[in-house]
């Protein structure tokens, strides 16, 4: 990742361009269930939505190679496609806005508490 | 057998690795040998999830193989560290089978 990468995140977009191409490629409800797990996935990711990159690979990898083996999404995904999404991006070490907002808000609650005890 | 997933919780990460343990294998076949044992409801997301977990843990060797159609599959096979929690598993397996066959019996 070069420097201009970095802050203008131009690679990311190369990179979404070539998940939207594969995507395009699944048949129409496995598309319809990639959509979703865009939409699950899209709160773990961090503010460019980096960290995201290599969980929506792995995702897509999965519904690629059912696709290819002629599964349906019911049988690849189930109905619990938040819990399947929760599952992939959990333990990835995947830090969201929220963990950030919350760090913030004890850090600041910290700071008032010690301010008054002072 | 309907309505497992909770039973099976805890213990279907010991399954997958017994299935990788006995041959180098992929995530369709997984699920599949799952089905016929009798957990009807696995499905290929909850496998592959636990697989995704083995390799974060460092459980597993992943090797590519381009497979004919589409893209390539991810093949698994235990290293050194996934045996050894393989038979951590059996152990603690066997510990909580036989304490809970015991409480059924001595209820009788």
């Amino acid at each position: 990742m070069t420097f201009w990468e970095t802050i203008t995140g131009s690679d990311l977009t190369r990179e979404w361009k070539a998940f939207e191409a594969r995507a395009e490629a699944l048949p129409d409800d496995y598309r319809a269930a990639w959509g979703q797990v865009v939409a699950h996935l899209f709160p773990y990711g961090d503010f460019t939505g980096r960290n995201l990159m290599p969980i929506l690979d792995a995702g897509l990898g999965l519904l690629e190679m059912a696709a290819v083996d002629g599964q349906s999404v019911q049988e690849v995904l189930g109905d619990d496609i938040g819990g399947f999404c929760t599952a992939l991006a959990g333990g990835e070490g995947a830090r969201t806005y929220r963990d950030r907002w919350r760090e913030q808000l004890n850090r600041n609650v910290a700071k008032k508490l010690s301010r008054l005890g002072g | 057998m309907d309505d497992l997933t909770e039973m099976l919780k805890g213990t279907l990460e010991g399954c997958v690795l017994e299935i990788i343990g006995s041959e180098e294998t992929y995530g369709y076949a997984i699920t599949r040998q799952l089905n016929e044992l009798g957990f009807a409801d696995v499905i290929e997301g909850t496998v592959y999830t636990i697989l995704l977990r083995l390799e974060r843990n460092g459980l597993v060797q992943v090797t590519k193989r381009p497979s004919g159609v589409g893209p390539p599959r991810k093949f698994y096979a235990l290293n050194e560290a996934g045996h050894e929690e393989l038979a951590k598993f059996w152990a603690k397996w066997q510990y909580v089978s036989s304490r809970i066959n015991r409480l059924k019996e001595s209820g009788r």
